[in-house]
């Protein structure tokens, strides 16, 4: 028979850790995304032409067909709010000073939807999907080549 | 059941670091595979990718991260993952998937980006010792391999002359390959002989790089293949063992395990005199030791005869029996599952004349693919042949790689890559003792050192386990035993697990402790390096009672057993 441990505080643990961390490098459509992004403020997508779907950021080949693609096109600002959530905690479960809005959104030009912080949304009612929004970018001289080049989308009048 | 064919294949360069995306590693690789057959993705109907350790590309769930570089997109999908045994294995579910009639095209996908992990991929290997009893003595992962490879020179008086051949073999081979990281023509013996002690008998070129790339392998039905190709190269057996999970209790001399997946794939081929019977051999090969363990686990040479195979030539390209002509892990690189892969493509471009520069000789028939891994202790095997088929000699498309557009990137193009990200998983861990183990260390924090006894089995199993792995049946009570043994193999360990030198060398051994079966893994203190040796009888050198834990760490070391304490004590029967 095994023998059970009445007490589990009596338990001998060991604590330890995976000592490691990792950088992640961007790759090749991923550094031309990102250099885009820094150099002109601008949103880079890959256009698979068979299969008429835009994907943004760009990629280096269709996931749908194979089909090598190439970072050449130029998507957004404005786009459509596909769906969003309000966060009231954070990673840990603790709760946030503000509550923070998070969107997907389908830029103009795109088929695939980007994930961004939603900015300021509106006091005067709910934030609604399909609302129009555009990418709010940073000043160029604060911008080093990063996805938080990006501030978040804003909704924006029509 | 139908036969089943390997009719493509395509890998990336094999880089230090790689300018590519994992996801884009993978694509470039299955991409080539179905170039080289003219096949369109939408041929393919279900994906089996591997790739080792999440940890080494630092993504959780790597497979469905991967899964659109290996044209998974809206299929059937499945990772495997058997370790270092990935890359053969994955080629051996691509079999299984088709042979069970679920699919007739297969893409099977192999991925590494271990440049990822920082500040070393052996970082995230750490947790495959023990985190109670193995992890506190600060192991190298190294250690497993010296300590193995010390005790097969043991075992046959090999000359590490003969072992570092091995080395040459491969680098040399791999100067051949156009995927290679590590091809040179012009290395000799002397030269790995000089190369800096890592983990002695283990040299830095007794070892394969760690490295990023991808292959990838187009498996099809009999029906498919043959609408495919002229000349598929038919998958004819696979096999795959596991050996115990508590590698200090293997047979550390001869891989048990890969004599049993051999002996399977071997049955399912067809194949009764492997040595006659098999014209190309791709044996696993991080280590050079390893390459000549594995010949002889797929039973192609006698037990401690492969090292004079290496010496006299057998294995050249142009011997009785070329043993990684690709050049293998030593030269073309190790990312880890791709590597496995490489070996089964590298069979397939061989027994079809495509293999360029690197072709062997004659009108080879079959060949054997093996890797090695998980905790040490898997075979993965596969054996492929042409059935009489044709070799496309004639036809031969360019050897691969056809296309790499991306490169290696140099140490400041990793750090300055714009929109990089560096990042800790911070994940910390509390790993609890067991009922087994927390009575072991009890026993350590008391100066007692217990095992528990299988009586059907007749051993003793020190550290104590509550069941027995080998009749599955409870283990029948506790056995207190002396603190005195005898050094079964050692190494001396010159660099941390980050390959940071190490101030002192450290002297790791595995201990057969008197009373008990099987290895116990400790190190050894108050002796010099030169002067131990396998067989040298050890004790115990406890802390002081006050100091202890409850921890492996209550014994600082063992020494050799000094004049007049050689009386081996017997085990003292069953404890309370």
């Amino acid at each position: 028979m095994i023998e059970k441990i009445a007490r589990p505080d009596e338990v001998r643990r060991i604590d330890g850790d995976l000592p490691i961390r990792h950088r992640y490098t961007p790759g090749l459509a991923g550094e031309a995304f990102f250099i885009a992004l820094r150099d002109l403020g601008v949103l880079l997508g890959s256009r698979c032409q068979a299969c008429e779907y835009t994907y943004v950021p760009a990629r280096s080949f269709c996931e749908r067909c194979f089909a090598e693609l190439s970072p050449d096109v130029e998507v957004g600002p404005g786009g459509q709010l596909v769906s969003f959530t309000i966060a009231f905690v954070d990673a840990d479960g603790d709760p946030l000073e503000t509550p923070e809005t998070f969107g997907l959104v389908r830029l103009d030009g795109a088929d695939a939807v980007m994930l961004h912080r939603v900015l300021d949304p509106p006091d005067e009612g709910p934030l609604e999907v399909g609302e129009r929004v555009e990418v709010v970018v940073k000043p160029d001289a604060e911008r080093t080549g990063s996805i938080l080049d990006i501030e978040g989308f804003r909704v924006v009048e029509e | 059941m139908g036969r089943v064919a390997v009719v493509g294949a395509g890998m990336t360069r094999f880089v230090r670091r790689a300018q590519e995306t994992g996801k884009e590693l993978a694509w470039e690789a299955a991409r080539e595979a179905l170039a080289s057959c003219e096949l369109a993705l939408d041929r393919v109907d279900a994906v089996c990718l591997t790739s080792a350790p999440d940890a080494f590309d630092g993504v959780h769930m790597k497979g469905e991260y991967l899964s659109d570089g290996a044209g998974a997109f809206g299929k059937p999908f499945i990772r495997t993952y058997v370790g270092g045994g990935s890359g053969v294995f994955t080629a051996i579910q691509a079999y299984s998937t088709v042979a069970s009639g679920m699919a007739d095209v297969v893409l099977a996908v192999a991925e590494e980006k271990m440049s990822s992990t920082q500040p070393h991929p052996q970082g995230a290997f750490l947790t495959i010792f023990d985190n109670l009893l193995e992890r506190p003595l600060g192991p190298n992962l190294l250690w497993i391999f010296a300590l193995e490879m010390n005790r097969y020179m043991h075992a046959y008086g090999l000359d590490k002359r003969d072992i570092a051949q091995v080395a040459v073999k491969n680098r040399r081979n791999a100067a051949d390959h156009p995927a290679a990281l590590l091809g040179d023509a012009d290395i000799t013996v002397e030269d790995v002989l000089a190369s800096e002690t890592l983990a002695w008998p283990v040299q830095r070129l007794d070892v394969s790089p760690i490295s990023d790339g991808a292959v990838a392998l187009v498996v099809a039905s009999e029906e498919a293949a043959k609408d495919i190709t002229e000349a598929p190269v038919w998958i004819q057996g696979v096999g795959w063992n596991l050996d115990t999970a508590y590698w200090t209790n293997r047979d550390l001399v001869f891989p048990e395990y890969v004599a049993n997946a051999a002996r399977s794939a071997y049955a399912m081929a067809g194949v009764t005199e492997p040595r006659k019977q098999i014209h190309i051999a791709e044996p696993y090969d991080p280590f050079d030791y390893k390459e000549l363990h594995h010949l002889e686990g797929l039973l192609l040479f006698d037990k401690g005869k492969a090292p004079e195979a290496v010496r006299d030539g057998v294995l050249n390209r142009d011997g009785d029996l070329p043993s990684c002509p690709s050049g293998g892990l030593l030269g073309v690189g190790n990312p880890i599952a791709a590597a496995g892969l490489m070996k089964v493509a590298e069979l397939f471009w061989q027994l079809r004349g495509e293999a360029g520069a690197r072709q062997v000789p004659g009108t080879p028939e079959r060949g054997v693919a093996q890797a090695w891994g998980d905790l040490m202790q898997v075979g993965t095997v596969v054996v492929m042949g042409r059935d009489g088929g044709p070799m496309r000699t004639a036809s031969a498309p360019p050897t691969p790689p056809r296309a790499t557009p991306g490169r290696s990137l140099s140490e400041a193009e990793f750090r300055g890559a714009v929109g990089a990200v560096e990042d800790a998983l911070g994940a910390e861990y509390a790993w609890d003792a067991g009922v087994g183990i927390g009575r072991f260390l009890d026993g350590l924090e008391a100066g007692e050192i217990f095992g528990r006894a299988c009586r059907r089995c007749e051993r003793v199993l020190v550290p104590p386990r509550m069941f027995c792995e080998r009749c599955f049946r409870a283990t029948d009570g506790w056995v207190q035993v002396e603190g005195t043994g005898v050094v079964e193999t050692f190494s001396i360990c010159h660099v941390r697990w980050d390959m940071q030198p190490l101030d002192q060398p450290e002297i790791p051994a595995v201990i057969a402790i008197d009373g008990s079966d099987g290895g116990f893994l400790h190190k050894l203190g108050e002796v010099a390096a030169e002067d131990v040796s396998i067989g040298m009888a050890v004790e115990a050198v406890w802390r002081p009672e006050e100091e202890r834990t409850g921890s492996i760490l209550d014994i600082e070391y063992f020494r050799p057993r000094m004049a007049g304490t050689s009386e081996t004590a017997p085990p003292q029967g069953e404890a309370t």
